[in-house]
């Protein structure tokens, strides 16, 4: 059995490792001088207010709710949006002896004693909350504070430099050269050093960073406690064991087998599983090694994810690798993603290791091509053409990469014949129309807008062009694009009219300018604003001789509101906005016959239609001796049903109706229609 | 002032059953795209801490109450409801979250909100979120920028697109696309489809086949198949890693403009009528509330809970109608004139199993009988509203001018010509009947016959310039330009070319046991479906589309697509297409079917499709005896009234300020 030198145990049976995973060549600097701070959800103001900013890619600054405070808190630190009930953003100001909880709506006072607190840190979980008290405690509060963990009393009265979490369970406190881990139930442990150093919290432990070394403080992964555990049974440590009497030709190898046949496969997902959490490359062959030998006494097993840990490992110990100094544990690159550590090797400039482990991890080296020429292209001191054959000689096989990135890259640096260049091999259409835009490059961004079917980036183009060129430049680009010139129709309709007609006129679209100018004159509020605008529209109709039609009818309507307007003045009624059947048809109800037929051979109604409006109009004021003398008057041009037909839905007045219509009738099946209804309409009352 | 208040807008959102119960029963599993459109709502409500107001596109209501009943608003945090208006914005709420289409009115009434907020000296008082749906543009961002109030508001996206109305419906909802597309030419409906369809691809893999006809459509094809190549920029793995579909064997995209007969007949299926009289909104209905709830005495055999029948007449509710109600998923495609005996036999049977509970006399008998009873007091509830519905149907189908217009598009679809049409026509204009019905009467008249003749196509523009109002010279050459009302240039007819190839006037219907989609329009087989039945039943010759039953059905991925029907499809409008999508590790397109499901088409009309088209081709998927099932996805739902209702230029009331 290998026994585990480094781990330290508290008498919670909490284990805790503290390795080194590189040495320091930079023995020289004095850690105690830099400090690292960020405010990733926000930061106080000079009045001590909070802003928070979400979203960095559009940020939009929001206020917090006043802490009404007059000096700067004792400590403070952010809960992010993910850990808090409300989902949004919760600040902790430590103030007097309290805390406040600041958010969007509120500043809450947590109305605590054991103030000020000098340190505060949250939980990567975001559920708890370690205090540094006046009185030298450190106290482990949940964020909601409604449940008290733990309090330890440090016996100092000086606050410590730093104080972070290690993991979950655990909580580190730095003061001048010495380390004070604090475990959940009060246990603690020390550890001095030579010099300063500093702490840096990550999700699974604390990196203790000197100016010797850089050291790595966590609690022990299950999976490896249970293997490494002094006396473990765990079918893990069996196995673990079981290599070992194997690699020693001893029989109790198969016996070790034997005795955990049943949780053989767990097992070896265990050993998998804590070869990872481990940096000495010794622990992860010995751990592999035993997975791969308890796999032998498996019928069925799935080994992806052994191979899929040999694979992570392989990407760990590389970029673990001093010349490149990343040191990710296991649990940081699951949380981290392969991407995350691809981003963070591309702003190391580490390209060539970036593209090995993305070809190994079967991902896209697309970002880094990308990156890379950027920078190609911002150091290269070669001539355009010579940078453009570099750029695509080495992305030529990478069929779907996208260069507008690069060719905006080649534009900023101001070699713009090289971003022309680079923008022709993209291969989507609307990913050009920016950089084309800005490089003044108008009406190819707007064909490639139009290419791309997206109407927004159409309107984008256009909006800038309109800015931006005189009116007829203006026109002359979008002129023969059917597609933005209905898109400006529609905007300009919406929102410009004056720039409408302007094109329309330039376009030569009498017709649909005439329209625009007739549909102006009803928002006229006055009558003569409106016969002048429908002038205008008369004007462009009558220049065009396909449209002797509308021209007409545009006179008509203008003699017709000339009519209306009269008619408001004889009878102190509105007539405005009628149609000419509605004006007759109003005539009528208001008992004025005379004057509708005037209007009526004014207007050159046909009698047809003049004689439905009347027929209609006097039966809606009832007026059954006027519908009579008009059956009578002479031969109906629209025969006599509608008579009928009307006596029926208006169900009124039978009597009146009856017999002068009847004896008009021509034919005897609307007089035996006619008796019918009466019948009915006498039996119904 | 908007002042509609959370309840008129809780009203659409509570219905008696839970939203989108009806979903889900199919292999695609429709409902999945409900609850992801139902999910990002809530992480758009959330994204705003405290109570908050939610200020909606009065247009996007009924799709959210599709989406998430007011319930859900509520657990969220909202506590008032307004709809997106002119006008001020009283409220008392703090934080206000507008949901809307991105567009240009829009952004000025919300511009005018914060406006008022600002001058009634209250200024960052409130907090202004936005979230355009589907998504956000330049062109809101830029009038909102204009206004002044960019800075103010925090914006963001609701990815809403296709929304399931059915398991075999999808819709748009965008009630604005017929006339964006075909008059303004304005192509975003195309973009968003295009979007929405890459989207049902990424959930059930590609379509190995998507046939189709019209400039749009091609248009629309043509931008999914640059999309999916555009996609390996964004995403490789998934390009790669998206399989051919399993079940969906074709996509088959029609222009509205290729068939606008269609619409503009008078629908006679059941759901078809009830969109034509109470005009079905988001698959809601409004009628008056004393028919849907209210218990009247009289009807109701056996008296399950007859007791309160006061009735409040003039109060309308909304009914959800869908395939939720067993008895309305009976009726909804079957012509109107088989509807009454399918009721009738309905209320006996409900009637019989009331009387059972007189058999019942043992307890396990009485305890079975009173299991039952749940269901059938359902059952008998959505009798009644059925019942009603189908009564007011025919108080509408039995007047004189329904039967006269039906006539008259009967004669002129199948091309009986006499003078009697255009005569009517001129009379409805003097009756001044709304210009709406005027017009689509008109239109079908012109595009069955090619146009007007020249002197008819002046005193039609005449009649109805001095009947209805000078601004319809706009609306007239809207018409013109959608070729919908036109002067005849040549005598040729393609239209008559058409009807008699794809066999479009069938004279022999049975209502009762149809055999062909033509059952729907009592004689008239509706262009758009036949089109789709080309595709989908091989080996059929055109000349004999209209009788007997089902074609022999095929897999659409390898089958023939339009051989057969080239000379039909020349002589409409717009370019017809057959593209084939393949992965690139020359998997061969899946034409087993999986486990025994049926192969199924997705119908998308480019620019909306009619109830009755929708029970046409359900009717088609009944020939193919499970072997093919059709899901229909469309721009919006439409009808010829608002097909029609969207190109009359409308003016500002004038009356008022003489």
């Amino acid at each position: 059995m290998h026994f585990y030198t480094n781990f330290v145990q508290f008498y919670s049976l909490l284990h805790y490792r503290k390795q080194e995973i590189y040495s320091m060549l930079w023995k020289q600097v004095d850690l105690s001088k830099y400090m690292v701070a960020a405010a990733p959800f926000g930061g106080p103001l000079g009045s001590f207010q909070l802003i928070s900013i979400a979203n960095f890619d559009e940020p939009r600054p929001l206020l917090l709710a006043d802490p009404g405070i007059n000096e700067p808190p004792h400590s403070w630190t952010v809960i992010p949006p993910k850990f808090t009930l409300s989902r949004h953003v919760e600040v902790l100001l430590a103030f007097n002896s309290t805390i406040l909880v600041v958010d969007a709506t509120e500043a809450r006072d947590e109305r605590l004693q054991q103030g000020p607190f000098t340190k505060m840190s949250i939980s990567p979980d975001g559920k708890y909350l370690a205090l540094f008290t006046s009185d030298g405690k450190l106290w482990v509060v949940s964020t909601d504070f409604q449940k008290n963990l733990s309090e330890f009393p440090t016996k100092s009265q000086v606050p410590p430099q730093q104080l972070v979490w290690c993991g979950t369970d655990s909580v580190v406190l730095y003061w001048d050269k010495i380390v004070l881990m604090v475990g959940p139930y009060g246990d603690w442990i020390k550890y001095s050093y030579d010099d300063a150093i500093f702490l840096i919290p990550e999700i699974d432990g604390v990196r203790i960073i000197s100016s010797e070394k850089c050291e790595f403080l966590q609690k022990v992964p299950d999976v490896t406690e249970s293997i490494f555990n002094i006396g473990s049974t765990a079918p893990a440590a069996m196995l673990y064991d079981a290599l070992d009497h194997f690699e020693k030709k001893s029989p109790k190898a198969d016996e070790n087998i034997r005795s955990i046949r049943l949780e053989l496969s767990e097992a070896v997902e265990a050993c998998i599983e804590a070869a990872g959490h481990e940096i000495s490359h010794q622990y992860q062959r010995t751990l592999l090694k035993a997975a791969s030998f308890g796999k032998c006494f498996l019928e069925i097993h799935n080994a992806d994810s052994f191979v899929e840990m040999c694979k992570v490992l392989r990407v760990l110990n590389a970029v673990r690798y001093y010349e490149i100094g990343i040191p990710l544990t296991y649990a940081q690159y699951q949380r981290l993603t392969p991407e995350a550590l691809i981003d963070r090797l591309i702003s190391r400039h580490q390209y060539l290791l970036a593209i090995r482990i993305c070809e190994y991890l079967k991902m896209r080296t697309d970002r880094i091509l990308i990156h890379w020429a950027c920078s190609k292209i911002k150091k290269s001191n070669d001539d355009e053409d010579t940078i453009c054959r570099m750029v695509v000689e080495k992305l030529a096989n990478k069929p779907g990469l996208s260069y507008s990135e690069i060719a905006m890259t080649a534009h900023k640096a101001g070699q713009s014949k090289l971003a022309t260049m680079l923008l022709d091999y993209e291969p989507r259409a609307g990913d050009q129309v920016p950089l084309l835009m800005s490089m003044q490059q108008d009406e190819l961004a707007l064909v490639k807008a139009i290419e791309s079917g997206d109407t927004d980036l159409v309107y984008h183009v256009l909006l800038h062009l309109k800015r931006k060129l005189h009116l007829a430049e203006f026109f002359k680009v979008i002129n023969k694009k059917p597609l933005a010139c209905s898109l400006l129709e529609s905007y300009c309709k919406q929102q410009d009219t004056e720039l409408l007609k302007n094109f329309y006129y330039q376009n030569d679209q009498r017709v649909d300018n005439a329209n625009l100018l007739l549909m102006e004159s009803f928002q006229q509020k006055d009558t003569v604003g409106r016969i002048n605008k429908l002038k205008e529209a008369l004007k462009l109709y009558q220049d065009d001789k396909e449209h002797v039609f509308e021209a007409k009818a545009i006179d008509d309507s203008i003699s017709l509101l000339r009519t209306q307007v009269q008619l408001e003045k004889d009878y102190s009624q509105p007539f405005i906005g009628l149609s000419m059947s509605s004006t007759v048809y109003k005539l009528i109800t208001i008992n004025q016959g005379n004057r509708a037929t005037k209007v009526q051979s004014e207007f050159k109604m046909p009698v047809k239609r003049f004689w439905w409006i009347k027929l209609r109009a006097l039966v809606e004021i009832r007026d059954w001796d006027g519908v009579a003398t008009l059956a009578k008057s002479k031969k109906s041009p629209i025969g006599y049903e509608p008579f009928v037909e009307d006596l029926n839905v208006s169900l009124f007045s039978w009597n009146v109706y009856n017999s002068e219509i009847r004896d008009k009738c021509p034919d005897g099946v609307i007089q035996g229609q006619i008796e019918r209804y009466m019948a009915e309409l006498t039996s119904s009352r | 002032m908007s002042t509609s208040t959370a309840a008129a807008v809780a009203a659409a959102s509570t219905p008696a059953q839970p939203t989108g119960a009806h979903l889900g029963h199919t292999p695609l599993n429709i409902d999945s795209l409900r609850d992801l459109a139902r999910k990002e709502l809530v992480n758009v409500l959330d994204s705003v801490q405290g109570k908050k107001g939610l200020v909606l596109d009065p247009n996007l209501s009924g799709p959210l109450s599709l989406i998430a009943e007011f319930a859900l608003l509520k657990d969220h945090g909202v506590e008032k409801i307004y709809h997106l208006q002119p006008g001020p914005l009283e409220t008392d709420c703090k934080n206000l979250i507008y949901i809307c289409r991105p567009q240009v009115n829009y952004m000025k009434y919300i511009a005018e909100h914060i406006h008022t907020h600002t001058t009634e000296s209250r200024s960052g008082a409130y907090t202004y979120s936005l979230f355009f749906v589907p998504r956000r543009t330049a062109l809101c961002e830029k009038v909102l920028e204009d206004e002044g109030v960019f800075g103010e508001i925090t914006k963001g996206e609701y990815h809403l697109d296709l929304i399931p109305l059915e398991d075999d419906l999808l819709s748009l909802e965008w009630d604005s696309t017929f006339r964006e597309l075909y008059l303004d030419k304005d192509t975003t409906s195309i973009y968003y489809a295009a979007k929405a369809l890459m989207r049902l691809q990424g959930i059930y893999g590609w379509f190995p086949r998507i046939l189709g006809k019209g400039e749009h459509s091609k248009a629309l094809c043509d931008m999914m198949l640059r999309m999916r190549r555009e996609m390996a920029v964004d995403d490789l793995e998934a390009s790669q890693t998206t399989q051919m579909s399993q079940n969906i064997d074709s996509l088959i995209i029609l222009d509205r403009d290729v068939d606008l007969v269609t619409p503009l007949c008078t629908q006679l299926t059941y759901e078809g009528l009830i969109d034509e009289i109470f005009h079905i909104k988001n698959s809601f209905v409004e009628v008056d509330a004393a028919l849907a709830s209210a218990t009247p005495a009289q009807s109701g055999p056996g008296g399950a809970g007859s007791s309160s029948s006061a009735t409040v007449t003039g109060k309308k509710k909304k009914v959800p109608l869908n395939g939720g109600d067993k008895l309305f998923g009976e009726l909804r495609d079957l012509n109107f004139a088989v509807v009454g005996g399918l009721l009738n036999k309905v209320a006996k049977r409900i009637n019989a199993d009331y009387e059972q509970r007189h058999n019942a006399k043992t307890v396990p008998q009485i305890r079975d009988f009173i299991n039952k009873m749940g269901g059938l007091a359902q059952e008998h509830q959505s009798l009644r509203l059925h019942t009603s519905l189908a009564e007011q149907i025919m108080d509408y189908t039995m007047t004189d001018d329904f039967n006269r217009i039906l006539e008259v598009q009967q004669n002129v679809v199948a091309g009986i010509a006499t003078t009697k049409e255009p005569d009517y026509i001129e009379e409805m204009i003097n009756k001044q009947v709304p210009i709406v019905q005027v017009l689509r009467l008109l239109c079908l008249y012109s595009l069955v016959n090619n146009g007007l003749k020249p002197k008819q196509y002046e005193s039609f523009k005449k009649d109805i310039l001095e009947a209805y109002g000078f601004e319809h010279i706009q609306t007239l050459e809207n018409l013109r330009k959608l070729g919908m009302l036109t002067k005849q240039v040549t005598t040729k007819n393609t239209y008559a070319l058409v009807r008699k190839s794809l066999s479009l006037i069938v004279d022999e219907v049975n209502e009762h046991a149809p055999n062909d989609i033509s059952y729907v329009y009592s004689g008239y087989a509706p262009l758009s479906v036949r089109l789709i039945q080309c595709v989908v039943q091989r080996g059929k010759d055109p000349k004999t589309l209209g009788g007997g039953g089902g074609g022999k059905s095929s897999g659409v991925a390898g089958g023939h697509g339009w051989r057969g029907f080239e000379d039909v499809l020349r002589m409409l409008p717009g370019r017809t297409f057959d593209e084939k999508q393949r992965v690139d590790d020359g998997q061969p397109m899946s034409s087993r079917r999986m486990n025994g499901q049926p192969r199924i088409s997705l119908v998308f009309f480019l620019g909306g499709c009619t109830f009755t088209e929708v029970s046409a081709t359900r009717f088609l998927a009944s020939q193919e005896s499970g072997l093919r099932d059709f899901v229909i996805c469309t721009t919006q739902i439409l009808n010829g009234n608002t097909l029609v209702d969207s190109l009359v230029q409308k003016v500002p009331d004038l009356q008022t300020n003489a």
